[in-house]
């Protein structure tokens, strides 16, 4: 799916536009442990999580993950902006909390089904 | 090869990851492939980060040649108090600064772990920890069998035949009395060595290099490899921690024992073997009966476990620092000769080594040696239904060998077995006695120091051609066939006078064209009366 699609259906705002806005998402990992967002991060990974620090996009980088999305419609530290804005990862903030946001984009995804395909 | 450091701040959680960032660049002008290029970055990102969740300064250091990724990251900081506890996913003792930023999830080693090939960790309370990983970046080619290590002294020999009647796989010959081996059948166990009671059996090449005169720095990186045997070779006045604090004097910074990646390769075996269906597995704990199941056993190899036998498993965790190792038998001085292409390993034999430490040994008895204490074993769960047969001596494996290729052990979930008695203790390259040796060092009361880990196999186990009678079956069958008429032929009483250890031995040596001239002296001496 690409990542305007994920946009749209996020109500997101796009703080730091990444490579292009074309990027195909291919997995989403959401969490708050960056030992588990390292581990689940890659190529086509959409990470969305609570943290904001800079670190993330550390993580993102190390891992080549094209974009972070930031949920409860945080302002991130500008330091992160930065760090995003030169290893070109996507950083979008979203309005909703963990909950609603994993929810969308769930149903998005994969429909009213309550399981994975 | 190429050689990084990266310093690393304690605490500055805002430049962190500058060291794994700056590795990543220089890997991908290298051009590592994608996966392995993921499993470094995690492996190196997450020991960054416990050196700046946990420690004052650290050092990230990277070493790659052609084949492989080492990395050492090592921490000033306060250490681990319990390495098993640490090690536990979800166990974390990070800060709540730490945690906030999204750290101490109680991933960090247990994800290195999972990352590397070969992992290490080892720490010290107040001091600090450091942490080692491997990680291949492609599979060696499977090389060719060396042949065996052994060397002979004929000028030593009597003619006596005891090797003869001794060898498992019947690789020795006495011709014009003196021995020879056929190479093609050496499984490298230690069956000639023992029985020779002249000493003409040596390994080849024992001493390659003198020890070199080190500089301090070099002193400080250089591992000392040796089996737990070794200490308990100097008899009752001299206990194994006097022998450790001698090895230290002449160098070794980090003394190890072999033994260490024998006790992981049992735990590593038994949980791989709980979750197979077809049984007994065969734990490659000795790789003399390593190189018998190759060569005389191709059915079984599907069995062996796929890890590294320990003595390769510890070359792997040196990775490109310079270690000496001390070889038990000729098996390990092959494996050790062939790891060493880069010249980075010092092998040499525990008579050699014995030889370099007795004279600072003499007049150390008695002394009082500062106690250190081991490391506890983590608890280990394992399934207590796995029975383990642990069998030793050739006989007894052979026999055990050829009952499990007829099915006829399957009660048996694991068979560790091996060519010495008492495993490394009852090499002939020792001579203390194997049971006296094994228990002295356990009533030593020394323990494990490391947490290390059992390598699994880079390249698989495959059959060997040793038996084999020619490369093309249909002439293979012909020679078969002609050695079986020529051995109903022979009288049958294997008296060795010929210089083959039974009758079959001599036809199939005449048929193979082994030497010209050979013949059966008691059918001489038949026709002749």
């Amino acid at each position: 799916m690409k990542l305007e699609e994920l946009i749209k259906v996020l109500n997101a705002r796009m703080l730091q536009p990444g490579q292009k806005e074309t990027t195909e998402i291919t997995h989403i990992f959401a969490g708050d442990k960056m030992s588990d967002l390292l581990a689940q991060a890659g190529p086509g990974t959409l990470l969305v999580t609570s943290l904001a620090n800079t670190q993330l996009t550390c993580v993102a980088e190390l891992m080549d993950c094209p974009a972070l999305c930031l949920v409860d419609g945080v302002d991130p530290d500008p330091r992160l902006l930065e760090a995003a804005a030169k290893a070109s990862t996507a950083v979008l903030v979203c309005p909703f909390d963990m909950f609603e946001t994993c929810g969308r984009l769930h149903r998005r995804f994969y429909g009213e089904s309550h399981r994975r395909p | 090869m190429i050689t990084s450091s990266f310093p690393i701040a304690g605490g500055d959680f805002l430049t962190a990851g500058f060291a794994s960032r700056a590795l990543k660049e220089q890997l991908k002008r290298i051009g590592v492939d994608g996966q392995i290029m993921r499993r470094i970055m995690i492996a190196a990102y997450e020991a960054e980060m416990n050196v700046v969740i946990h420690a004052r300064k650290g050092n990230l250091w990277v070493k790659f040649d052609h084949d492989r990724f080492n990395m050492e990251v090592i921490d000033r900081g306060p250490g681990i108090a319990d390495l098993a506890l640490a090690l536990k996913p979800g166990y974390s003792t990070a800060s709540t600064e730490a945690r906030q930023l999204g750290f101490g999830a109680g991933m960090g080693l247990p994800n290195i772990k999972n990352a590397s090939d070969v992992f290490e960790v080892d720490s010290r309370v107040g001091k600090g920890t450091r942490v080692r990983s491997t990680i291949y970046l492609k599979t060696q080619p499977v090389g060719d069998p060396t042949g065996h290590c052994l060397s002979i002294g004929p000028e030593l020999c009597n003619g006596c035949l005891d090797c003869l009647k001794a060898c498992p796989t019947r690789a020795v010959r006495v011709w014009d009395e003196k021995p020879h081996i056929i190479s093609a059948l050496c499984i490298e166990c230690t069956a000639c060595i023992a029985a020779c009671k002249r000493d003409v059996f040596k390994i080849r090449d024992q001493v390659r290099k003198q020890v070199p005169q080190r500089s301090v720095a070099e002193a400080l990186q250089d591992t000392l490899v040796i089996p737990r045997a070794f200490l308990t070779q100097f008899g009752l006045k001299i206990p194994p921690r006097l022998v450790i604090a001698v090895l230290r004097k002449l160098g070794y910074k980090d003394i190890r024992f072999s033994e260490e990646w024998e006790e992981e390769l049992r735990w590593a075996v038994r949980r791989y073997a709980a979750e197979q269906d077809s049984y007994p597995v065969i734990s490659p704990i000795c790789p003399a009966v390593v190189n018998l199941i190759e060569s005389q056993f191709p059915a079984l190899i599907g069995q062996i476990a796929p890890f590294m036998t320990p003595i390769e498993s510890a070359i792997e965790a040196c990775g490109l620092q310079s270690a000496t190792f001390v070889a038990a038998c000729p098996s390990q001085h092959t494996l050790l000769t062939r790891a060493d292409l880069s010249g980075r390993l010092q092998i040499t034999g525990p008579a050699e080594l014995s030889a370099q430490i007795l004279p600072l040994i003499a007049g150390q008895a008695g002394s009082a040696v500062s106690e250190q204490k081991p490391i506890p074993h983590p608890p280990r769960t394992v399934n207590p239904d796995l029975v383990v047969l642990e069998a030793w001596g050739m006989e007894n494996v052979i026999d055990i060998l050829e009952k499990t290729e007829k099915g006829l052990s399957e009660d048996f979930r694991i068979l560790e077995l091996s060519a010495c008695e008492n495993g490394c203790y009852g090499t002939p390259l020792f001579k203390e006695n194997p049971f006296m040796a094994k228990n002295r060092w356990a009533a030593s009361r020394l323990g494990r120091r490391r947490q290390v880990s059992a390598a699994p196999t880079k390249n698989p186990y495959v059959a060997r051609a040793g038996m084999r009678l020619d490369q093309d079956m249909g002439k293979a069958i012909e020679k078969l066939t002609r050695i079986d008429k020529l051995t109903a032929a022979l009288p049958g009483r294997d008296c060795g006078a010929c210089g083959a250890p039974t009758c079959s031995s001599l036809a199939e040596d005449i048929v193979m064209n082994r030497r010209p001239g050979l013949g059966c002296a008691v059918l001489q001496g038949r026709e002749e009366s």
